[in-house]
């Protein structure tokens, strides 16, 4: 008797379970997974939005134009968005981890808790604003007679000189991840912070005990410990630099010339939105999730084995 | 790994890197609020100069009364806080039913069901804004709140951090509640989520700021200048009146005043944040 009651009420509980978590599933199911499959199949076909003709099935068509190599003279085609896409990545996250790790580590070595506390407020405080405004800020800087040309020109001591950070299309791209970096530097400066400081100190008195100088504890100690978190932090900086659209968006809406700063994303809208190639946008939109699946699967595999370092 | 207090030039350097870059995340948020209250030669003068000589509010007359004189930014900004602020909501219960769900009740497929939510987190937005895109249009909602929102009513990191969270609140509250004859949704909603604010207020920021800086979608469902969101009157602003710069910073500046704002009052929430997609890892 006594189990049969309490089996009832295990059975009412899985109940309650199941109705809790069904309007998520529903939800995932419907914006998610069937977006994602209906990306996949729209790929083969001819698909154009507004128009009365049924899709026509074309096969690998979409994916085999947009890595066609003939089209590779074409500055607008994908197989340049990629390659604007990877160097802006690449021009992007390098910098940032690199900046980001060292002030974090700057930052934690300070003494005075207040210092600390003002420089990453402060450092973090350009990932509050939304990257429209972001763009807007720094598109004023980039004017010919704005702030930019005056600090370069200060550093540089060449007084007077253009840099042309719009028009020049490798200072274009420049000028994007200028803006990007500029964003997401605090952001990466607290993640880092966080992952310091889940170092125990002990191991850092033990180095002291043993006699390692500051350089033998930061290359021997510090990095190697740090190790899961900068894969991780380097990782989503990348993914996040794969999704950019914001900040070209507006400087191609400002007058900028399309090409250097036409990313993947860029491109999707364009040839999806505004000349409604569904087809071939659904195909750009798989090679992106691909591509990003590919760096997510990686950082799986590699912070699995970050949990395994015993302190 | 102390620095001590000494003059040696390493430490000199360290502190001037860190003013340096101090300057560089600051001067261009300075330069906002103080280009917003200057005239045009004084924004484009070489040498700038800091401090404005007088403080002049047209500008912001000029961004709010709007391109076509209709005050159409003062819809926008709201459209974008009806938008952030649902999406908020919705995101912090949806994700504590769901993780309340998979945290403290046994039944069958719960494992299978957690690790598809989970990979959804590898879908991103941008590889099937175009499928989304279809779906609108077919269900007629594009210019709508509906269709604004809809997209985004459920995260699936927001369902992760509070399955996380809840896995350790003690089942005896739970079991005492339940023996004390209180519904499941009363338990939900007067133990569960009053025991959950951390958690709550750090999704929420995440949500209303994700929201606030969506472009993309705007771009893509909200056609009519009516249902426009803040950051698409930004770009247009800026692409429409590119000479008008002091009126571009002033609409930029009261773009950014909620989430200024937020960030004042709730700093621990913004940075503890980044926290909380650190654990990921774990």
């Amino acid at each position: 008797m006594g189990t049969k009651r309490y089996k009832g009420i295990e059975k009412k509980q899985a109940r309650w379970g199941i109705a809790f978590v069904v309007p998520a599933l529903i939800f995932f199911s419907v914006f998610n997974f069937y977006p994602i499959l209906n990306a996949f199949y729209t790929s083969f076909y001819d698909r154009r939005a507004l128009s009365k003709l049924k899709p026509k099935f074309i096969g690998l068509a979409n994916y085999v134009r947009l890595f066609d190599p003939a089209r590779a003279d074409n500055p607008l085609s994908f197989y340049n968005s990629l390659k604007a896409t990877l160097t802006f990545t690449v021009g992007t996250f390098i910098p940032l981890l690199i900046i980001s790790l060292l002030l974090a580590i700057l930052i934690s070595n300070l003494s005075s808790n207040r210092a600390k506390r003002f420089l990453q407020i402060s450092y973090y405080t350009p990932a509050i604003l939304s990257s429209v405004v972001a763009a807007t800020i720094w598109m004023l800087i980039f004017d010919p007679r704005g702030l930019g040309n005056q600090w370069m020109n200060l550093i540089l001591n060449t007084p007077g000189v253009d840099h042309k950070w719009k028009t020049d299309p490798m200072m274009l791209q420049i000028s994007t991840m200028l803006v990007y970096f500029w964003k997401y530097i605090g952001y990466f400066v607290i993640l880092f912070i966080i992952g310091l400081a889940t170092i125990p100190s002990t191991i850092y008195e033990a180095a002291t005990i043993d006699g390692a100088n500051k350089n033998q504890t930061f290359w021997r100690i510090t990095l190697p410990l740090l190790r899961p978190t900068v894969v991780l932090v380097s990782i989503m900086a990348m993914l996040q630099c794969l999704k950019t659209f914001s900040t070209q968006y507006m400087f191609y809406t400002n007058g900028s010339t399309r090409a250097p700063i036409n990313v993947i994303t860029f491109n999707i809208y364009i040839t999806g939105i505004q000349d409604q190639y569904l087809g071939r946008a659904s195909a750009m939109s798989v090679v992106l999730f691909v591509l990003m699946l590919v760096l997510t699967l990686f950082q799986f595999r590699t912070t699995k084995s970050g949990e395994n370092i015993d302190y | 790994m102390q620095i001590q207090r000494t003059y040696n030039p390493i430490n000199l350097l360290i502190y001037a890197f860190l003013l340096v870059m101090l300057f560089f995340t600051m001067t261009p948020i300075i330069f906002m609020i103080t280009a917003s209250m200057m005239t045009k030669n004084q924004i484009l003068r070489m040498p700038f100069n800091w401090i404005p000589e007088s403080l002049n509010w047209i500008n912001f007359k000029r961004a709010i009364v709007g391109l076509d004189e209709n005050y159409i930014f003062l819809r926008n900004i709201l459209n974008s806080l009806i938008v952030s602020v649902t999406v908020a909501i919705t995101t912090v219960l949806l994700g504590s039913l769901t993780g309340y769900g998979l945290a403290k009740f046994r039944f069958r497929g719960r494992n299978a069901i957690f690790i598809m939510i989970m990979a959804t987190m590898m879908i991103p937005f941008e590889a099937i804004m175009i499928p989304l895109y279809m779906v609108v249009m077919k269900l007629r909602i594009q210019n709508t709140y509906v269709g604004l929102i809809l997209p985004f009513l459920v995260s699936a990191f927001g369902i992760f951090q509070m399955r996380q969270y809840l896995s350790t609140f003690p089942t005896e509250f739970l079991d005492a509640a339940r023996v004390d004859g209180m519904s499941e949704l009363g338990i939900y909603w007067r133990i569960v989520l009053p025991n959950a604010k951390p958690v709550i207020a750090t999704l929420s920021i995440l949500a209303f700021r994700s929201q606030w800086d969506n472009l993309l979608w705007p771009l893509l469902v909200s056609q009519r200048d009516k249902m426009k969101t803040i950051p698409q009157y930004i770009t247009a602003f800026a692409a429409e009146r590119n000479t008008d710069e002091g009126a571009m910073m002033a609409a930029a500046l009261i773009a950014s005043i909620p989430m200024f704002v937020l960030f004042m009052s709730l700093t621990k929430y913004f940075i503890g944040g980044s926290a909380v997609y650190e654990s990921r890892k774990g």
